[in-house]
């Protein structure tokens, strides 16, 4: 076991050097010149060429990428094309307020969409079953900026409850504030998470209930609140263990829609800003986070597997 | 398994309560909306260097107009910071005189010293000004001396009338700030800026706001709000919508916008002249666009009032356009052929021009601008009428400035572009000389690259005139662009703000000196 592990840990070098090449290389490729997001006519060219000097851009591709892995391996991801500012800093000041945001998100996605998939399992085919399988197909195919617009338009103007934009109203710290803020954004990341994770609960739920133990419970004599509880529960639970590992980038990363759309100071508008104006040293920070952590994700969740599902342990 | 589940909850909430917890134990008092005498200013990004030596985007320029005073106000060149400008006989020296008692925030005063420094950090190669372009001339710098602490005298290599502009849209930096930084542009002082102008800086929340106080010691007299804060709002649909709710008091809308905006909150509506010019370009590296009679014949086609309904939806919001140069420019005429809508002829010059249906002509637009797609359909359409067609082809803004810089590209033939070129026609020379880099129609003419070159070492203003009037007919005749309007802003802004005359409204960074707005 151990040893499948540490196998894993050493895996995650190359990987990551071959995500940052095809990432660098990516970055490369999009069209347009980084220097154009902050050049006017009214600028000298030989200015616009001695700046794309200073910024180093005017050498071969394979030599900035050298350069920037070298400054990595050293802990420094850089200074922004765009404002000049380290990378690490902009990068550190942004985290609390995603990590708050998306992590308030998922307790309430687990909290509500694995008691909901069990009862819909239980009662499959019935109208309740039906009524929360039409709300998840909803909660999944509509557009998550429209969703947002109507709870602004709800709550902030007809009703005046909540503010529609930030994370606090200016020159208010207090908790009950960012809280405040933090309702509908939670609600519209939380109402379209809920709908995936539901439909994964029950599904596996499902599968769960036509098993043999299952039978054997209830000709045991157990109820099926205790067949649900005591046996299947365990069981139907245990592959959100991956949905979780794929979540844990998007706890860094953030949600590029639903923080713009809220002004939410967290990484989703960092990061959307860097793409637009290409800025890489931010795009290749970003990136290099998510995927760590996309690679952490898997592997705990393969190690959690392990450990939960004796199955696995021994086959491997 | 069960406990798995709470480990997972409780490392949820933990978070949650660390990034909360993080925010409520910083107790600096910003600036705010819980202060009645104070207004929140809408911004769609991030600052970028918040430092005049560098900024060039809009909302550094718009935030930078608060915090740093020019030396003159670029809108009608009347003295801010400065007393006077005198211009020698031979037009080779500038002497500004100061006003006295000027004062930085931080309470150091303002002096000569400082005008001398902020000029040369720009001429240093090694600080990387985008603007160092203005101070130098033929690789010769211009001289800038102390003469005393509210005298700075400026010596010319050659005579450039165009620096009495760049004067006028000079902001000092502080010497005692920066003295000896090796990299202004990256130096964290630019952080925490000090300026002159009529608000200090208090602080900035990146994604969040950049909020400042009035600076009681500013040259204009005391500013009458006592907070002004920039709110960063990327999605311009839910700003619109914090509009209307009182959680941003000002910013710009898009003239399709003004109806809802204006029905739905309590502001009203501020139009100005934007002095920026939309334009179609006819790019000649597509081998059909050489000939003018095509390029004639495609301007006859069109119709400006059309043009204008279909991109803004009223003639509020744009002046027909007849000259490369906006009416603000110094030497502006429009005494020029305008190309009025005439299909007979248009249809004539067509037949001339020898353009054949295997000339494939498109024309290159922005995706993401409503405004443009609808000028670039209307102008598919009216050109069906004399039979030529036209390929869309929408690009996004990266794409876009890709292919349009490639001084070799033939692969757009028409362009949707707009620009705001300041007060003086010698810049537009960039968009309309031989191999210039923003010359997007590829056009070449030797004549007029003389003649261009001759306005900017005139000093004489009535042979300058007949210069640039010149080449604004030329280019007219020339069919090079087709100038399609004058665009103006438009602001949204509280009706309980007043004094919006004279803050004076302007392009780029909404008022020219917000210290003006009050609070009825």
């Amino acid at each position: 076991m151990i040893q499948t592990i540490s196998k894993r840990v050493l895996q995650i070098i190359p990987m990551l050097f071959i995500i940052s090449l095809v990432s660098f290389a990516l970055v490369q490729l999009a069209p347009g010149d980084p220097i154009s997001s902050f050049v006017t006519p009214n600028m000298n060219p030989d200015d616009v060429e001695r700046i794309r000097q200073s910024l180093g851009l005017d050498q071969p591709i394979y030599v900035q990428y050298f350069k920037w892995l070298g400054n990595v391996l050293q802990g420094n991801f850089g200074y922004s094309l765009i404002n000049n500012q380290p990378v690490l800093g902009q990068i550190l000041d942004r985290l609390p307020a995603t990590i708050g945001l998306m992590g308030t998100a998922l307790f309430f996605t687990l909290l509500f969409s694995i008691p909901l998939g069990l009862i819909a399992a239980a009662y499959e085919n019935t109208k309740l079953d039906r009524f929360l399988n039409a709300v998840s197909y909803v909660g999944i195919s509509i557009p998550i900026f429209w969703f947002a617009m109507i709870l602004i338009d709800v709550f902030s103007i007809q009703l005046h409850w909540l503010p529609s934009l930030g994370m606090r109203t200016i020159g208010v710290e207090s908790f009950w504030d960012v809280a405040k803020h933090a309702i509908l954004p939670v609600t519209a990341l939380t109402f379209q998470g809920c709908a995936s994770y539901y439909r994964y609960v029950r599904s596996n739920t499902i599968n769960q209930l036509k098993e043999e133990y299952v039978l054997f419970g209830y000709a045991k004599g157990l109820s099926k609140s205790q067949i649900m509880r005591d046996h299947v529960l365990k069981n139907s639970l245990l592959p959100v263990i991956t949905l979780l590992g794929m979540y844990l980038p998007q706890i860094i990363t953030g949600a590029f829609i639903t923080e713009s759309v809220f002004s939410w100071p967290g990484m989703g508008s960092l990061g959307i800003n860097a793409i637009f104006q290409l800025d890489y040293p931010m795009i290749m920070a970003i990136t290099m986070f998510s995927a760590l952590l996309l690679i952490i994700g898997n592997l705990l969740a393969d190690i959690a597997y392990t450990i939960v599902d004796p199955r696995i342990r021994e086959v491997s | 398994m069960k406990k798995g589940i709470v480990f997972v909850f409780t490392l949820a909430l933990m978070l949650v309560l660390a990034a909360c917890g993080g925010s409520g134990s910083s107790s600096d008092s910003a600036s705010g909306s819980k202060d009645s005498n104070s207004i929140i200013i809408g911004v769609p990004g991030e600052p970028e260097v918040v430092n005049p030596n560098y900024s060039s985007d809009r909302v550094t320029l718009t935030i930078q107009q608060a915090l740093y005073a020019p030396l003159f106000w670029e809108s009608d060149g009347k003295p801010a910071l400065a007393d006077k400008l005198d211009v020698s006989a031979d037009n080779l020296t500038y002497t500004v005189t100061l006003k006295d008692g000027l004062t930085w925030h931080d309470g150091k005063p303002l002096t000569a010293d400082d005008v001398v420094f902020s000029v040369n950090a720009m001429i240093d190669e090694k600080q990387n000004s985008p603007y160092r372009g203005n101070w130098v001339f033929d690789n010769k710098p211009v001289k800038v001396v102390a003469e005393n602490p509210t005298t700075v005298k400026f010596t010319l290599p050659q005579v450039a009338p165009a620096f009495e502009n760049t004067l006028k849209t000079f902001f000092p930096i502080p010497k005692h700030i920066f003295d000896g930084v090796a990299n202004i542009d990256k130096s964290d002082k630019n952080n925490n800026p000090v300026g002159s102008g009529p608000y200090k800086f208090v602080n900035y929340k990146s994604g969040e706001y950049y909020s400042l106080e009035k600076f009681d010691k500013y040259f204009d007299g005391k500013p009458k709000l006592d907070k002004v804060t920039f709110r960063i709002t990327k999605d311009q649909n839910a700003a619109n919508l914090a509009l209307q709710n009182g959680e941003i008091n000002l910013k710009t809308i898009q003239p399709a916008e003004r109806n809802k905006v204006e029905k739905a909150s309590d502001v009203n509506i501020i139009t100005y002249p934007e002095n920026r010019l939309s334009y179609v370009a006819f790019n000649q590296n597509v081998p059909a666009l050489k000939s003018k009679d095509l390029r004639q014949a495609i301007s006859l086609t069109l119709d400006r009032k059309d043009l204008i309904d279909a991109a803004y939806g009223s003639q509020e919001y744009a002046k027909p356009a007849s000259s490369i140069l906006t009416e603000n420019t110094k030497f502006f005429t429009d005494k020029v052929e305008t190309y009025d809508q005439d299909l007979d002829k248009a249809k004539q010059l067509l037949t001339k021009s020898g353009y054949k249906d295997s000339d494939k002509l498109n024309i290159i637009y922005l995706n993401n601008s409503k405004a443009q797609e609808s000028i670039a359909l209307y102008i598919q359409e009216q050109l069906k009428s004399i039979g030529v067609s036209l390929e869309l082809k929408p690009t996004d803004p990266t794409a876009m400035s890709n292919i349009t810089l490639d001084r070799k590209s033939a692969a757009y033939s028409l362009m949707l572009g707009g620009y705001i070129m300041g007060n003086d026609p010698d810049p537009y020379k960039t968009l309309y000389m031989t191999g210039e880099p923003y010359n997007y129609a590829n056009y070449s003419n030797p004549e007029l690259d003389k003649l261009w070159n001759k306005g900017a070492v005139t000093a004489d203003d009535t042979a300058r005139q007949a210069i640039y009037e010149q080449i604004q007919t030329t280019l007219a005749d020339d069919a090079v662009v087709y100038p399609i309007s004058y665009d103006n802003a438009v602001l949204a802004i509280g009706k309980q703000y007043q004094g919006t005359k004279a803050a004076t409204p302007q392009p780029v960074t909404m008022f020219r000196d917000l210290s003006k707005l009050y609070i009825k």
